[in-house]
């Protein structure tokens, strides 16, 4: 798991944080509690839950890493059942492809086009339930046909065409940059306007069920 | 009594403990100070540990850190507190300087609390604070031996002064 448990951020072939010093986080403090920051709005169909849940989860992922699929179905979809069905978390998913991964930015179109017929999970579920099969062959559609109407898969084609869902991925990005995310997937928890990156590569179901606990218990 | 002479050696000694128990404290700080699960977190990403041993540590450590900090501060149980401050950086040591290599360093150090990133920089300080706690450990050995030879040498030189008076 050592050296493969996370996607670093790349730039030109070499690690790079992508952009330091923007205002909501200080300087030098990635992973710094920031007291007062208050969660970017997220575009609704990407996010789950209530928007007044006291907790809100940011999700940096790239559909291409395996890591972030592990952390999607090993801990997210329990978080989705136990905190966030139950109002207790504001789930946000955030678009953050590599630029190691050739169809990460391809299929993080398809699924911002989803969210536009109100399908996003279905497709987030089908993209990391197929990763390994689209990430060799490049065949996406394929893959996220299987989640959507005939009907739903024309507009979505459409839109991915269109290049209209390509703003919604780069605010995502611009996002991340703003948070100093150095890599994939970076989880961010707001709560009661202090922000908190968690240890990256270290989220497990059960350690952020005590660490939601604890803050719920606030 | 007689009075306690300040060298240098004392003087650097004093430093040099306050210093790193002045470290231990603030790492146990910034541990204490957020909820223990961001520190297990921490301790998870190097993925070399079973999860009920990732919660004890992230529950314990930063109190043993306190502990050995206020210990080194007070230079009370000075041999013991210096080993166990060097055994600690040193397995600290080992642990980063393995997933460094591995290329592992997009994780976070978890040195003082939730932020600082694995690198090379956290490896040298690691190293540095290691070398320091290390040469206080072999000090406070040294001094101590230095003071159990002393009684044994007065009464020797006192001998060795009534023997010379008894010679004239």
């Amino acid at each position: 798991m050592v050296g493969t448990s996370m996607h670093r951020i790349l730039k030109g072939g070499s690690t790079a944080l992508l952009a330091v010093g923007l205002s909501a986080t200080p300087a030098g403090a990635q992973g710094a509690s920031t007291a007062a920051a208050k969660p970017a709005a997220a575009q609704p169909s990407k996010a789950l839950g209530s928007i007044s849940a006291p907790i809100t989860m940011e999700v940096f992922s790239d559909f291409q890493c395996p890591s972030c699929r592990e952390l999607y179905q090993n801990t997210l979809r329990a978080v989705i059942a136990n905190y966030v069905l139950p109002g207790k978390v504001y789930l946000v998913h955030r678009d953050m492809p590599l630029a190691m991964h050739p169809y990460a930015r391809e299929a993080a179109r398809y699924a911002n086009a989803a969210a536009h017929v109100g399908k996003f999970e279905q497709v987030v579920d089908v993209l990391y339930a197929t990763q390994a099969a689209w990430s060799a062959s490049g065949k996406i559609e394929e893959a996220v046909a299987a989640a959507l109407t005939p009907k739903e898969m024309q507009r979505v084609r459409k839109l991915v065409k269109s290049g209209k869902v390509d703003a919604a991925i780069d605010k995502d990005v611009s996002i991340g940059q703003m948070f100093q995310v150095r890599s994939t997937p970076t989880v961010i928890i707001t709560h009661k306007g202090q922000t908190t990156p968690l240890p990256p590569g270290g989220v497990n179901y059960s350690l952020l069920k005590q660490y939601l606990d604890h803050l719920l218990r606030q | 009594m007689s009075p306690v002479k300040f060298s240098s050696g004392r003087a650097v000694l004093l430093l040099t403990r306050c210093a790193l128990g002045g470290v231990f404290l603030y790492a146990a700080w910034t541990k204490l100070s957020q909820p223990w699960a961001l520190f297990a977190m921490s301790i998870n990403a190097y993925q070399l540990l079973p999860e009920w041993s990732v919660t004890l540590l992230a529950r314990t450590l930063p109190w043993a850190e306190l502990a050995l900090g206020a210990l080194l501060i007070a230079g009370w149980a000075l041999r013991m507190a210096a080993t166990i401050a060097s055994i600690l950086l040193a397995g600290f040591f080992a642990v980063m300087l393995r997933s460094f290599l591995a290329g592992n360093t997009g994780i976070d150090c978890g040195c003082f609390g939730v932020g600082e990133a694995l690198s090379g920089q956290t490896l040298l300080r690691d190293a540095a604070l290691g070398m320091l706690s290390f040469g206080l450990t072999l000090a406070a050995f040294r001094e101590n031996k230095n003071r159990a030879d002393a009684p044994a040498a007065q009464p020797a030189a006192f001998a060795a002064g009534e023997a010379g008076e008894t010679a004239k």
